[in-house]
C-alpha cells in the first residue's frame, strides 16, 4: 500500500472494512450493499453500521433470510451493470448459496464464451472464536479455493482490510472476501488517504532465515506470535501471508521455502483437503531438493466446531501448536 | 455370477438391499417411474411402489433434507442426486444437518443415509453435468466419501454404505456406467470402507487414483509395461477415509507416485494425498509426488475429453518423476 501521507488514524479491522464500502460507495454510483441484517441493524457484525443513515435504502439494502436469493439477485445485479457488494452473514450460510457462486457466478464468464462477466463481490465472516458451534464457525475457505472462476481473498491485516474491497470492485470476475471473526476487533493504525492494495500476491510481513511460517486471516496474528516466540531461542522464521487463496501466489511462497528449506502450513481449516494440503503439495513439487524436512501442517481438529470454549479453542490451532510444529521441523533432517 | 455393468450392478444391489430390509428407502428425481435417468433404479417402483421409491420435486435441498428426516426416525434413505452438479442446492443440508448431526446431538441421533450421485466428465454434459465435487465432500468431517470404478466393488462399497450408521456421499463415475462388465457374485459381499485395493502389482513406482480416471491409469500402466517399466496401480476406492497406510506402505517401497483426479486441480482432493505422503514418508521418496489433475477451469463443453487426465498426460508425469 502506498502511504502518501503521514497522518494515521486509530482503527480497527471492522471500521477499516467498514470505511473500503463507504469509499466505494462514494466513488462509484453503481456499488451497492446486500444482505441480512445490513442496514437497520448495521450488520451482524456492525460493519455497516450507519451505511443505511448515509446512503439510505436503495443503495444499502436488507433481504429476506435466503442466501441463494440475495446472492443470484446480486449476480443479476452485476450483470445488469452494478457492482454489487453482496454479505453473507457467516460462510456456513453460504452452504445454502452454493449452486448460485458455484454453478453460476464462477461460471457464466465460461459459458457464455466470454460475453459476460460478473463483477460480483461476495464478503463473509469466516471462521470460530466466538462460541457459536457447529453451524456458524468453520473455514471454509479453502473449499472456495477449489472453485475456478473465483477469486478468493482473506484479508489478515487492517490495511487488508480497508484496500482489498475496492481491488475486488474493480475485479471484472467474481471475487470472495472472508473476514475472520475474530479479527473485526483488531485494532491499528491506518493512513488516513489509503490506496487499493494489490490481491494478487502474498506478502512477507516478517522476514526470516530458518523457517516459513505460512498463513492466512484467522491464524495470521497467531502466526505471528509463533514467530517472535521463536526469535526468543534465536529462531528466525519468517511469516508469509498468503492474503489471496485463488489464485496463489507460487512464487513467493517457493522463493521462500527455497530460502528457508523448512516450511509450517497454519490453516484454521479442517486438515483434509484443506488449502494447506494444496500449499504443501506444490511446495514438494516446485520445491522437492530444496526441503531439508517434510512440509508440516497445523490444521483445525476433525470435528465439527465445539461449543464449550475449551473444546473451540482446542479444536483450533493455537501458539503453542504452531510453535511446536515449527520447532519439530527445525529438528527434522532429510 | 453375472456379467455386469455399474449401472445394472447398482440396481441390482438396490434391489437386493430393499429385499434385505424394508427400511431401505429410495428417493430423488426421476428415480421412480422414469427408473432414474441413468436407470440405476430400473424396476424398483414397480416392485417396491411409490412408498418405498418416492419420485421427489426438483429439490435437492428437500431430498437430501427428508434422508434426514427419514434417517433420524429408523428409515435407511438411498437418495439419489440426478448429477453430483445439482448438489449444491442441496449442500447445507449435507454438510450443516446429516454430517454433523450426531455429533450437535451428543450423540443421540444419527443420519444412516447414502446420497448417491453421478459424477464425473467424458459425457459431453458441459460444465453443469460434469463436474467432480469430492473434495468438498472429503473437507466435511461426518460423513464418508465412496468412489468406486468397477462394477464387482459398486455392489460391495454400496452394500457397506447402506448398512452404515453415519451419512454416505457414494459417487459414482458415469461414464463408467456402461463402459465394461465383469462378473459380480449373486451372493451378498460388502467392502469395508477406507480400504483401497491394488489393481496391478508393480516396482518401479506406484500410480494412485479413484474412480473415473482408473480406466485411463490402467491404460498408462498398460503401455509402461510395454516399455519394460513396471507401475503399481492404487484404486483408492474409499476417499473419506483413505487408505493411507496402503499408500504410505507401497510409495515407501518404490520411491515414486504419480497421482490421478480429473477434478480441478487447485486444493484437489489429491493434494490431501500428496501432502499427506510427503509429510509421512518425504525420506524415502526419489522424487515429488506429481499429480495429474482437470484444469483449473470450468468443465468445457468442447474440450470434454482433453480436460480429463488421459494416458499422454499421465504418462508425462510418470516420466518426470522417474527422470527426476
Amino acid at each position: 500500500m502506498s502511504v502518501k501521507s503521514a497522518t494515521m488514524l486509530k482503527t480497527t479491522y471492522r471500521e477499516a472494512v467498514r470505511e473500503a464500502i463507504r469509499d466505494a460507495m462514494r466513488r462509484d454510483d453503481r456499488v451497492f450493499l446486500m444482505g441480512e441484517d445490513v442496514g437497520k441493524y448495521g450488520g451482524c457484525y456492525a460493519v455497516s453500521l450507519g451505511l443505511l443513515e448515509e446512503f439510505g435504502p436503495e443503495r444499502i439494502r436488507d433481504t429476506p433470510l435466503s442466501e441463494a436469493a440475495f446472492v443470484g439477485a446480486g449476480i443479476g445485479a452485476a450483470l445488469g451493470g452494478m457492482r454489487p457488494i453482496v454479505e453473507v452473514m457467516t460462510v456456513n450460510f453460504s452452504l445454502l448459496a452454493l449452486d448460485q457462486i458455484v454453478n453460476t457466478a464462477a461460471t457464466i464468464l465460461h459459458m457464455s464464451g466470454g460475453q459476460f462477466n460478473v463483477p460480483l463481490v461476495i464478503r463473509m465472516a469466516t471462521g470460530a472464536g466466538r462460541q457459536l458451534a457447529a453451524q456458524h464457525s468453520h473455514s471454509l475457505e479453502g473449499w472456495y479455493a477449489h472453485i475456478p472462476g473465483i477469486k478468493v481473498l482473506a484479508p489478515a491485516t487492517l490495511e487488508d482490510a480497508r484496500g482489498m474491497l475496492w481491488a475486488a470492485i474493480e475485479d471484472p470476475d467474481p471475487v470472495l472476501i472472508f473476514e475472520h471473526a475474530m479479527l473485526y476487533g483488531q485494532e491499528g493504525e491506518l493512513a488516513e488517504d489509503v490506496a487499493a492494495v494489490d490481491i494478487d500476491k502474498a506478502v512477507i510481513r516478517r522476514a526470516g532465515s530458518d523457517v516459513s511460517l505460512i498463513t492466512y486471516g484467522g491464524t495470521f496474528y497467531k502466526t505471528m506470535q509463533a514467530a517472535a516466540e521463536l526469535a526468543k531461542d534465536g529462531i528466525e522464521a519468517e511469516v508469509i501471508d498468503l492474503r489471496s487463496l485463488r489464485p496463489l501466489d507460487n512464487g513467493t511462497i517457493l522463493d521462500s521455502v527455497r530460502r528457508t528449506h523448512r516450511a509450517v502450513i497454519i490453516d484454521e481449516g479442517w486438515r483434509s483437503g484443506s488449502l494447506a494440503a494444496e500449499v504443501s503439495a506444490r511446495i514438494t513439487e516446485g520445491a522437492f531438493y530444496e526441503l531439508d524436512a517434510p512440509v508440516a501442517r497445523v490444521c483445525s481438529a476433525e470435528v465439527p466446531m465445539p461449543y464449550a470454549k475449551h473444546l473451540e479453542e482446542a479444536a483450533i490451532p493455537q501458539l503453542p501448536g504452531i510453535v511446536a510444529a515449527a520447532r519439530e521441523v527445525l529438528g527434522t533432517h532429510v | 455370477m453375472a456379467s455386469l455393468n455399474m449401472v445394472q450392478t447398482i440396481a441390482r444391489t438396490l434391489d437386493e438391499e430393499m429385499t434385505r430390509d424394508e427400511r431401505v428407502v429410495i428417493m430423488g428425481e426421476d428415480v421412480g417411474k422414469r427408473g432414474g435417468v441413468f436407470l440405476a433404479t430400473e424396476n424398483l417402483f414397480d416392485k417396491y411402489g411409490p412408498d418405498r421409491v418416492i419420485d421427489s420435486p426438483l429439490s435437492e435441498a428437500a431430498i437430501i433434507g427428508a434422508a434426514v428426516g427419514m434417517a433420524v426416525h429408523g428409515l435407511r434413505p438411498v437418495a439419489e442426486i440426478q448429477f453430483a452438479d445439482y448438489v449444491y442446492p442441496g449442500f447445507d443440508q449435507l454438510v450443516s444437518q446429516a454430517a454433523k448431526l450426531r455429533y450437535r446431538s451428543g450423540a443421540q441421533f444419527s443420519a444412516p443415509m447414502v446420497v448417491r450421485m453421478p459424477t464425473g466428465g467424458g459425457v459431453k454434459g458441459g460444465h453443469h453435468h460434469s463436474q467432480n465435487p469430492e473434495t468438498h465432500f472429503v473437507h466435511t468431517p461426518g460423513l464418508k466419501v465412496v468412489y468406486p470404478s468397477t462394477p464387482y466393488d459398486s455392489k460391495g462399497l454400496l452394500k457397506t454404505a447402506i448398512r452404515d450408521e453415519d451419512p454416505v456421499v457414494f459417487m459414482e463415475p458415469k461414464r463408467l456406467y456402461r463402459a465394461f462388465k465383469e462378473e459380480v457374485p449373486e451372493e451378498d459381499y460388502t467392502i469395508p470402507l477406507g480400504e483401497a485395493v491394488i489393481r496391478r502389482e508393480g516396482s518401479d513406482l506406484v500410480m494412485i487414483s479413484y474412480g473415473g480416471t482408473m480406466t485411463e491409469t490402467l491404460k498408462a500402466a498398460d503401455a509402461l509395461k510395454e516399455q519394460g517399466i513396471s507401475a503399481e496401480v492404487i484404486d483408492l476406492r474409499s476417499l473419506l477415509p483413505w487408505d493411507e497406510q496402503r499408500v504410505l506402505e507401497s510409495v515407501a517401497r518404490k520411491g515414486r507416485v504419480v497421482l490421478i483426479s480429473e477434478a480441478p486441480r487447485t486444493a484437489n482432493f489429491i493434494s490431501e494425498v500428496a501432502a499427506t505422503i510427503s509429510e509421512e514418508i518425504l525420506d524415502t521418496l526419489e522424487a515429488p509426488p506429481m499429480r495429474v489433475t482437470g484444469f483449473d477451469t470450468p468443465y468445457p463443453y468442447a474440450q470434454d475429453r482433453e480436460y480429463l487426465p488421459g494416458v499422454n498426460r499421465i504418462l508425462k508425469a510418470v516420466q518426470q518423476v522417474i527422470d527426476y
